[in-house]
């Protein structure tokens, strides 16, 4: 069953005089349960599209649809809802918060989703998590004194922390080893089977494919599978 | 506010910096201004300091306090009416010491009155800052116009007139050195002072404009004043601006994972508040220390009048700066924030 929707979706950039059409129309969706792939060369719109879809930036044409209701439609506060409550979001390189530690970060997540539950499940939930991405030894450290792969673990962390309904991952694994990698991808993997997550990445190692579900390809703003 | 407390508490430097940078524009606001109204009180404590009340000049005098001149009878009449009315006179002129040295004062002589220091003939009350010039209790001063001889009886605090010390003298001493017989002016002090026909009237603040040294003097120094307080809100406004779009790739990150616009401004002003008040306290600390260690000829005068308006101002500046730049982060998409950040 299809969770997310996209239909038809395009996106202009203007860079003074010069528009430049980078999305010329994007069908996809997203199935329950699995992780689909976004692959394609450099360029293409896989970045674009994957923001537009969590809502970080506005499409400039076309529908998404997310349970029925049309995000290209909605308010700002109402996709900010959506996006503290429904979605997570792993960046390239991990953006945690400089001045907050492993575990703050994830509170705040917390806190920014509204959770309803008392702060000792939180806290509980939260040491679980931290379990689950290998990271509880540094729970009190800040993000400057991890690694890499340490800092994606953690963004991987918050970006799930809030129980959302939809992970988006942008190239997730892109600054690390193989080794590191593949850890990432199974945590991905097994985060979706156990949470009953949906997950759309994007990657460009093949490498990587063997861990997903479904593989879409992208080309000069269009997808052609 | 825990994130904004952490913030600031993680990155001390740089809040340490944008916070000293906020005490010294606004501790130099304050001494400024301190100095400027400290000058402004050289000029007219005499007339400062009186309480509220009217003024009242002759009306040939065309609202010029020096060409004022009370016909004697209105005067006799007025006092009679009014018992707490006093008249009075100001002119500037010298005294000589027992070694002949001159000494700039202002010459003021009154009738009886609570409100002026009474001297008989003869005698004479100094501002006490002549006691730095030497001159004592008992000592004997003279004056060229004069035919008689003074005798220091005491010193008052803090009684100046046209940057000169004021020196009471008796009415008839007076009038021998200035050759008049009129005073130049009545107070009547109370917020009901009587409207007298025969004279024009002026509330405290209009008469002291009626010292035509006072108002151009007065006008320089506001104006110095007012332009700092406008130079430094502004940088007040841009520092504050100029951190949160410094700042602008952790907002996106926190608009990202989905904060609450609210909240952003709540922490952008809770940062603001507390490093203008913290900032704000020690300038004002510094600078009532800073009136206690002025040497004795260097007119500072801060009232906490003063320092609450200017903290008010820069509280405000502050707050439109911090604002603005919330506006600003209100308007980005988090996208954008967070590449403008990387940037
Ligand atoms: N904010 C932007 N303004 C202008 N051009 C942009 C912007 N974001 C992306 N682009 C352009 O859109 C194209 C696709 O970018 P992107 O989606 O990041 O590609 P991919 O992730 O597939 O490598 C690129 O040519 C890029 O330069
Ligand atoms: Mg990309």
């Amino acid at each position: 069953m299809s969770v997310f929707t996209i239909d038809h979706v395009k996106k202009t950039f203007t860079n003074g005089e010069i528009e430049e059409e980078i999305l010329k129309g994007v069908n996809l969706s997203l199935k329950e349960g699995e992780i689909t792939a976004l692959i394609g060369p450099s360029g293409s719109g896989k970045s674009t599209i994957l923001t537009i879809a969590a809502g970080l930036q506005r499409a400039s044409g076309g529908e998404i649809l997310f349970e029925g209701k049309d995000m290209t439609k909605m308010s700002q506060e109402e996709i900010r809802h959506v996006r503290a409550t429904d979605f997570g979001f792993v960046f390239q390189s991990s953006h945690l918060v400089p001045f907050l530690t492993v575990e703050e970060q994830l509170q705040l997540m917390l806190d920014v989703a509204e959770t309803k539950t008392s702060k000792k499940e939180q806290a509980k939930a939260i040491d679980e998590m931290l379990k689950l991405v290998e990271m509880q030894h540094r729970k009190d450290a800040y993000p400057s004194s991890l690694s890499g792969g340490e800092r994606q673990r953690v963004a991987i962390a918050r970006a799930i922390i809030h129980r959302p309904k939809i992970l988006f991952a942008d190239e997730p694994t892109a600054s690390l080893d193989t080794k590191r990698s593949k850890g990432v991808m199974e945590l991905l993997q097994e985060l979706t089977r156990t949470l009953h997550l949906t997950t759309l990445m994007v990657t460009h190692d093949e490498e990587m494919l063997r861990y997903v579900d479904r593989v879409i390809t992208m080309r000069d703003g269009y997808i052609v599978e | 506010m825990k994130i904004a407390w952490k913030e600031m508490k993680k990155s001390k430097a740089k809040f340490l910096i944008l916070g000293s940078i906020i005490f010294l524009v606004s501790f130099l606001t304050f001494i400024i201004s301190g100095l400027a109204n400290g000058l402004s009180q050289d000029n007219a404590a005499l007339i400062k300091d009186l309480p509220d009340g009217q003024f009242y000049l002759s009306k040939d005098a065309d609202s010029t306090y020096n060409l004022s001149k009370i016909d004697e009878e209105v005067q006799k009449q007025i006092l009679i009416d009014n018992p707490n009315a006093t008249a009075f006179s100001v002119q500037m002129g010298f005294v000589n010491d027992a070694e002949d040295k001159q000494h700039s004062v202002a010459f003021v002589a009154s009738t009886e009155s609570k409100l002026f220091e009474n001297v008989k003939d003869g005698e004479i009350v100094l501002d006490s800052s002549l006691k730095e010039d030497g001159i004592e209790v008992g000592d004997v001063l003279t004056n060229n116009q004069f035919s008689g001889e003074f005798i220091v009886k005491g010193f008052v605090e803090q009684q100046k007139y046209s940057h000169a010390p004021v020196a009471f003298i008796g009415m008839t001493n007076y009038q021998e050195i200035y050759r008049v017989m009129e005073m130049q002016t009545i107070f009547i002090p109370g917020k009901d002072a009587p409207t007298l026909s025969a004279l024009d009237s002026f509330s405290n603040k209009e008469f002291l404009h009626a010292i035509p040294s006072y108002s151009a003097e007065q006008m320089s120094l506001n104006m110095i004043v007012w332009f700092l307080v406008i130079i430094s809100g502004m940088l007040f406004a841009i520092f504050f601006y100029m951190m949160n779009v410094q700042k602008i790739g952790l907002y996106g990150i926190l608009k990202a994972i989905g904060m609450k616009t609210i909240s952003l401004f709540k922490m952008i002003w809770y940062q603001m508040l507390v490093i203008t008040a913290i900032s704000l306290v020690l300038s004002i600390a510094l600078s009532q220390a800073f009136s206690f260690v002025t040497p004795e000829g260097m007119p500072f005068h801060l009232t906490m009048d003063t320092v609450w308006m200017l903290s008010a101002v820069f509280m405000t500046v502050g707050f439109i700066g911090a604002t603005i730049s919330g506006i600003q982060v209100k308007k980005i998409e988090p996208l954008q924030a967070i590449q403008q950040g990387e940037m």
